[in-house]
C-alpha cells in the first residue's frame, strides 16, 4: 500500500481527512511565535473549510457534466434528438449500370446531393426563399416560398445539386435546410436506346424498358447488365429509320436487328422517341400522333402485309401438300364472303404462276390458293409454332399481345396468308423470319447479352431443305422481285420480304394512303447470320419513290444502308455473287415443270 | 541570487521514490493511453499523423513529471516569482515576436529547438506565484482589500495579455483558477460577490471588444440551430457523436462523426466526442471520472501538506486540471460556449501536455516534501 493510496480522496472523505490532520500539525513544533502559528493556524483551517468548498464545487461541476452526458447519449439531447441525423454508416450503393455487348455504357449513375427543408426549422422563410431563388434561377422565388412555408417537417427543394451549387447553398447557411445523399441516372446515348432501356424516375426507380423490369437488379448496384445490343448497330439503325422517317414525311418507323441464330436483338429502334434523361418533357402527343414512350418493336402490333408470305410459303413447302414446282393461279380476284382478294394494280400475273414467282411478285392471289392447299388448322398450327400467337416473353415490360382471328376461319386463313387478319409485334415477325432462314430453328428473341455457349437449343419450325428452299426465295424477292431496286448490298447476299400493310383505321382499311411499309432482310442469304428489320408507318410517296410507298420502295433502301454500314464493321465477309459456288446455292427455277392447281 | 539554503533536510532520493503515489501516476499512463487510442481512431486507425507523436511527447512528459516531482518544494517556492515573470515576459513576446499560428491567433513563441504555447504555462506559473504570494499571508491579511490587490494584477496581466493573443479559453482559465485560488487563500466571500456583479455589468464592454468569432460562438452557444452549418457546426456535430454512442458506444474506431469527418477538430478540441462515441456513456463517464480521481487526489495532496506554499500549489494544479476538463467536456456538450480548451493528455498538442504532466510533477512534489516547513517571512533565509 503507498502513501497515496492512504488518501485517495472520494467526496465524502475529504473532511474526514481534514480532522486528523490539524492535530498532527499543531503537534510539530515551529521556531515561531505561539501567535504567528496560531495565525497559520487559522489560515490552514480556513483554507480547508475553502477547499471543501471547492471540492464541492468540482463534484457538482462535474455531475453537471455526466448528466449532461447521460441527456445526450441515452435520452438524446432534450429538443434536439428528432433532428440529429447520423452520417450513413456506409458508402451508399450506387445503381448499377447499363451496358451494351461490348461494354459501352448505356445507363450509369452519379452520386448527388438532394436539397430539402424542415419548414418548421425555417426562421425566415421570405429570406431563405429569396436567397434561395437567386442561386436556382429556374425555381420561382413563389415556389420556394410555398414550399418553405408548408405545414410538413420535410419539403425536396431541388433534386441531384451540382457540387457547385451545393457549395452555394452551404455558404447560404441557411437554417432549417439539409442535404440527402443522393443519386442520378444518366443515359450517354440520349435517345437513341431510349425505348430499350426506358428511365428510372428521379428517386432512381426503373419506370420502363431494362430499368423497370430489372430494377431490382440494377438497385443492388453489384455488377453492370450486359445487353445484347450493340451501340455501333444501334446506331446506324437509328441513323437510317430516321431518315426514312423524314423522308417520307411519315408518322414513325421503327427497326430491329437480330442475330438469326441466337435470337439476341442487337439494335432496336421505335421513331419517335424521347430523352430518358428528361421523360415527359416532350409535349404530349396530340390524338392520332405517336406516344414516343410507345414502342413500336415489342408493344405495337401490326398486321405485317406480305412479309407473311414467307410464313405462309414455307407452311405450304413444309406440309408437303405444296411443291416448288407447283403453279397456281394468281389472276382471277378470290371472293369469299363479300370479301374479295386481289392483288396490287401492276402486279397482277396473268394465268398460273409457279410458287417462286409468286413469291417474288408478291401476289395475294397466289399466297391464298397456296394455303386451301394445308387448311386453316395447320397454319393456325403453324403459326402458333412460330410463335406468332401469344404473347412473347421479352425482358422489357412493354410487349404487346398478337391479334388473332377467333375463330381462325377459312376467310382468316385466306387473309393471314398474306399478312393481314393477324397482328403481331415486330419482334415476333423476326424471331419467325430468322427461325425460317437459319435453318428451320426458332429461339426466343432476348435484349440480354447470351453467355458463350448459352444460346438455347430452339425448337424446330421447318425442316432444313424447307428453309433452304425459303433462302433461296427470299434472295430472288432482293434480285428480282419486289425489292430489287433497294434492297440489294453488292458483297453480302441479301435476301429477305417486302411488307406493305393497309392500316385498319377505324375498324376499316383505309384507302392507299395510310401504309406500313416494310422490309426484312437476311445476310448473308447462303449461311444467314443477321436479319435487319425496318418499317415505316404512313409514309408518303415522293418524287424521288416515283410516288411509291410500298415497303421495297420506303424500307428496303433503309435496310441496305444498315447492311452495307454493319457488314463491313462485323467483319462478315463480302463475296461474288457470280461466282458458280453462289449461284449454285442461291439458284432458283421460276418456271419450272410442274403441275397447275386449279381452284377450287 | 543568494545561495538556497535550506531550514530543514531535503528527504533522500530513495526515500522519494519509495513514497511516489503509484496510484496516481498509474492514472495518469491510463489517461496519455486513452488519448493515444482516441487519437489513433481519429486517424482511422493510424500512429501517424498524431497518434504516435502523442505517445512519444507522453513518454517524454511523464519523465518530466517525476523530474518535476523529486525538485525539493523549496527550489518550486523560490522560482515561483522568476518562473511568473518569465512567462510574462513571454507572453508579451508573444505579441511582439509570435507567430501567427491558426486563424490568426498568435499563441506560439518559437525558441529554437520548440514552439512553446507561454499561455499554457502561464496557468502553472501564476498557480506559483499566487501561492507564493498567499504563503506570506495570513488570513487575516487576506481579509484586507490591500493585500488582495497585488493577486488581482497578478492575475489580471496574464489574462489581458492572453486576451490579446485572443486566446478566450486560456483567459477564463487564468480568470478562475485565480479566483480559485485567492478564495482559498482567505479573500472575503463578498468580494466574489461583488467581482461577479462587476462582471456582469462590464459584459457589454466585453462583448464589444470580442472578436467576431468569439461573438459567432457566443450565439452560437446561446442558440447552436440559429447557424447549424456555420458556428454551430462544431456543436452540432459534437451533440450527434455524443448522442449517437449511446449507453455502450458503437466500438473501437466504428466512429462514424469522426471517421467520416463531420465532427471537426476531432484530433484537439472536439476528442471527447470521438470518445463518447466509440465507447459510449460508460467510456465517457470513465474518463471524466478518471479526471476527477486525478483532482482529487491533487486536493487531497494539498490538504496533506504542512506548508501553505505546498497547499496552495497543489489546490491551484488541481484547479487547473478541473477547469480543463470542465470547460472542455462542457464546452463539446454544448453547456457553455466553445472556447478552445483541450482535454488534457487526450487532445493532441505539445504543450498543453507539457504543462499538464509538469503541474502533475510538482503535485506529486508537493506530496514527497509535504513535511517540509517553509519559513513565512523570509523562507530562505534572505
Amino acid at each position: 500500500m503507498t502513501q497515496a493510496g492512504n488518501f485517495v480522496p472520494l467526496e465524502g472523505a475529504i473532511g474526514s481527512h481534514f480532522g486528523p490532520a490539524l492535530p498532527e500539525s499543531v503537534g510539530h513544533p515551529s521556531s515561531m511565535t505561539v501567535t504567528v502559528e496560531g495565525a497559520a493556524r487559522q489560515t490552514l483551517e480556513q483554507a480547508r473549510t475553502r477547499l471543501v468548498v471547492v471540492g464541492a464545487l468540482f463534484g457538482l461541476a462535474l455531475l453537471v457534466v455526466a448528466g449532461r452526458l447521460v441527456d445526450l447519449a441515452i435520452l438524446g439531447g432534450a429538443g434536439s434528438n428528432n433532428q440529429v441525423r447520423v452520417a450513413p454508416a456506409a458508402a451508399r450503393v450506387v445503381r448499377a449500370d447499363i451496358l451494351d455487348r461490348n461494354g459501352h455504357v448505356l445507363a450509369t449513375s452519379i452520386a448527388t446531393a438532394s436539397l430539402f427543408a424542415d419548414p418548421q426549422k425555417i426562421i425566415d422563410a421570405p429570406d431563405a426563399a429569396r436567397q434561395l431563388a437567386t442561386l436556382f434561377p429556374d425555381v420561382t422565388y413563389g415556389e420556394f416560398l410555398q414550399k418553405l412555408q408548408g405545414k410538413n417537417r420535410f419539403v425536396w427543394l431541388r433534386r441531384h445539386l451540382t457540387p457547385r451549387q451545393q457549395y452555394d447553398v452551404n455558404q447560404l447557411g441557411i437554417p432549417g435546410v439539409a442535404f440527402e445523399p443522393d443519386e442520378r441516372r444518366l443515359y450517354p446515348q440520349g435517345s437513341e436506346v431510349a425505348q430499350v432501356i426506358g428511365y428510372a424516375d428521379i428517386d432512381s426507380q426503373g419506370i420502363a424498358g431494362i430499368e423497370q423490369s430489372f430494377d431490382d437488379y440494377l438497385a443492388k448496384g453489384t455488377d453492370p447488365l450486359r445487353l445484347s445490343i450493340d451501340i455501333r448497330l444501334q446506331h446506324m439503325l437509328h441513323r437510317e429509320v430516321a431518315a426514312q422517317v423524314e423522308e417520307f414525311h411519315a408518322m414513325g418507323g421503327g427497326g430491329l436487328i437480330m442475330d438469326t441464330h441466337t435470337g439476341e436483338i442487337l439494335a432496336m429502334v421505335s421513331l419517335p422517341d424521347f430523352d430518358p434523361e428528361q421523360p415527359g418533357a416532350e409535349p404530349k402527343p396530340a390524338p392520332g400522333e405517336p406516344d414516343p414512350h410507345f414502342n413500336r418493336m415489342t408493344l405495337g402490333v401490326y398486321e405485317m402485309g406480305s412479309i407473311f408470305k414467307v410464313f405462309n410459303t414455307a407452311l405450304a413447302l413444309d406440309s408437303g401438300k405444296v411443291k416448288l414446282t407447283d403453279y397456281f393461279d394468281a389472276w382471277h380476284p378470290i371472293k369469299i364472303g363479300r370479301f374479295t382478294i386481289h392483288d396490287f394494280k401492276g402486279d397482277e400475273l396473268p394465268g398460273y404462276s409457279s410458287v417462286a414467282k409468286i413469291f417474288e411478285i408478291s401476289s395475294n392471289i397466289g399466297s391464298a390458293q397456296m394455303v386451301k392447299q394445308v387448311g386453316p388448322e395447320a397454319q393456325e398450327q403453324f403459326m402458333d409454332k412460330l410463335g406468332l400467337t401469344k404473347k412473347m416473353s421479352l425482358e422489357v415490360p412493354e410487349v404487346g399481345t398478337p391479334g388473332i382471328p377467333r375463330p381462325w376461319r377459312p376467310i382468316n386463313m385466306l387473309t393471314i396468308a398474306f399478312g393481314h387478319g393477324i397482328s403481331v409485334t415486330p419482334v415476333q415477325l423476326v424471331s419467325a423470319i430468322c427461325a425460317v432462314a437459319n435453318g428451320g430453328i426458332l429461339r426466343p428473341a432476348t435484349l440480354i447479352q447470351r453467355p458463350d455457349g448459352a444460346v438455347p437449343q430452339g425448337v424446330r419450325v421447318i425442316s432444313e431443305e424447307t428453309s433452304d428452299t425459303m433462302r433461296r426465295l427470299m434472295r430472288l424477292v432482293v434480285t428480282g422481285g419486289t425489292a430489287k431496286q433497294f434492297g440489294n448490298v453488292p458483297g453480302y447476299l441479301v435476301g429477305g420480304k417486302t411488307g406493305t400493310a393497309e392500316k385498319i383505321m377505324l375498324g376499316s382499311y383505309a384507302k392507299r394512303h395510310a401504309n406500313l411499309s416494310s422490309f426484312v432482310g437476311v445476310f448473308p442469304m447462303t449461311d444467314p447470320r443477321y436479319a435487319v428489320f425496318v418499317t415505316i408507318d404512313e409514309p408518303h410517296g415522293n418524287k424521288k419513290s416515283a410516288g411509291f410507298e410500298t415497303g421495297g420502295w420506303v424500307a428496303a433502301p433503309a435496310v441496305a444502308r444498315v447492311i452495307s454500314s454493319m457488314g463491313p464493321l462485323l467483319g462478315v465477309p463480302a463475296v461474288d455473287p457470280d461466282s458458280p459456288v453462289i449461284q449454285a446455292k442461291m439458284e432458283i427455277d421460276v418456271n419450272p415443270v410442274g403441275r397447275h392447281i386449279a381452284p377450287n | 541570487m543568494a545561495q538556497i539554503t535550506f531550514n530543514e533536510p531535503e528527504p533522500k532520493l530513495g526515500g522519494k521514490i519509495k513514497s511516489l503515489p503509484w496510484f496516481f501516476i498509474l492514472m495518469v499512463i491510463a489517461v496519455g493511453a486513452i488519448g493515444g487510442g482516441a487519437l489513433y481512431s481519429a486517424a482511422n486507425a493510424s500512429f501517424l499523423p498524431w497518434a504516435k507523436p502523442h505517445l512519444i511527447r507522453f513518454g517524454m512528459s511523464l519523465l518530466v513529471m517525476l523530474a518535476f516531482a523529486f525538485v525539493d518544494i523549496r527550489v518550486w517556492f523560490r522560482l515561483a516569482y522568476p518562473a511568473y515573470a518569465l512567462m510574462l515576459a513571454l507572453l508579451a513576446g508573444v505579441e511582439v515576436a509570435g507567430k501567427v499560428g491558426a486563424f490568426g491567433a498568435q499563441r506560439w513563441i518559437n525558441l529554437g529547438f520548440v514552439q512553446i504555447q507561454p499561455s499554457e504555462l502561464m496557468k502553472i506559473a501564476l498557480v506559483m506565484a499566487l501561492a507564493r504570494y498567499f504563503h506570506a499571508r495570513s488570513s487575516e491579511d487576506s481579509q484586507r482589500l490591500r493585500t488582495l490587490i497585488v493577486p488581482a494584477l497578478m492575475i489580471l496581466a496574464p489574462t489581458a495579455f492572453v486576451l490579446l493573443q485572443p486566446n478566450l479559453g486560456t483567459a477564463i482559465m487564468l480568470m478562475l483558477a485565480g479566483a480559485a485560488m485567492l478564495l482559498v487563500g482567505g479573500a472575503p466571500m463578498w468580494l466574489f460577490g461583488a467581482v461577479g456583479a462587476a462582471g456582469l455589468a462590464a459584459l457589454p464592454v466585453v462583448w464589444r471588444s470580442m472578436h467576431g468569432y468569439q461573438k459567432r460562438r457566443v450565439m452560437t452557444f446561446l442558440d447552436p440551430s440559429v447557424d447549424p452549418l456555420g458556428a454551430g457546426y462544431h456543436i452540432t456535430q459534437s451533440r450527434i457523436a455524443l448522442g449517437s454512442g449511446g449507453l455502450f458506444g458503437k466500438g473501437f474506431l466504428r466512429g462514424t462523426q469522426s471517421h467520416l469527418n463531420f465532427l471537426p477538430e476531432k484530433q484537439t478540441d472536439f476528442i471527447f466526442p470521438l470518445l463518447a462515441e466509440e465507447w459510449g456513456l460508460w467510456g465517457g463517464v470513465a474518463v471524466l471520472g478518471l479526471f476527477a480521481l486525478l483532482s482529487y487526489y491533487g486536493i487531497g495532496i494539498g490538504l496533506r501538506s504542512r506548508n501553505q506554499f505546498g497547499r496552495m500549489l497543489a489546490i491551484g494544479l488541481s484547479v487547473n486540471l478541473f477547469l480543463y476538463v470542465f470547460i472542455n467536456t462542457a464546452m463539446v456538450m454544448g453547456l457553455i460556449p466553445v472556447v478552445g480548451v483541450p482535454l488534457p493528455l487526450i487532445s493532441y498538442g505539445g504543450t498543453s501536455m507539457l504543462a499538464v504532466m509538469m503541474g502533475f510533477g510538482m503535485l506529486i512534489s508537493v506530496l514527497l516534501h509535504r513535511d517540509i516547513k517553509i519559513s513565512r517571512r523570509y523562507p530562505l533565509g534572505d
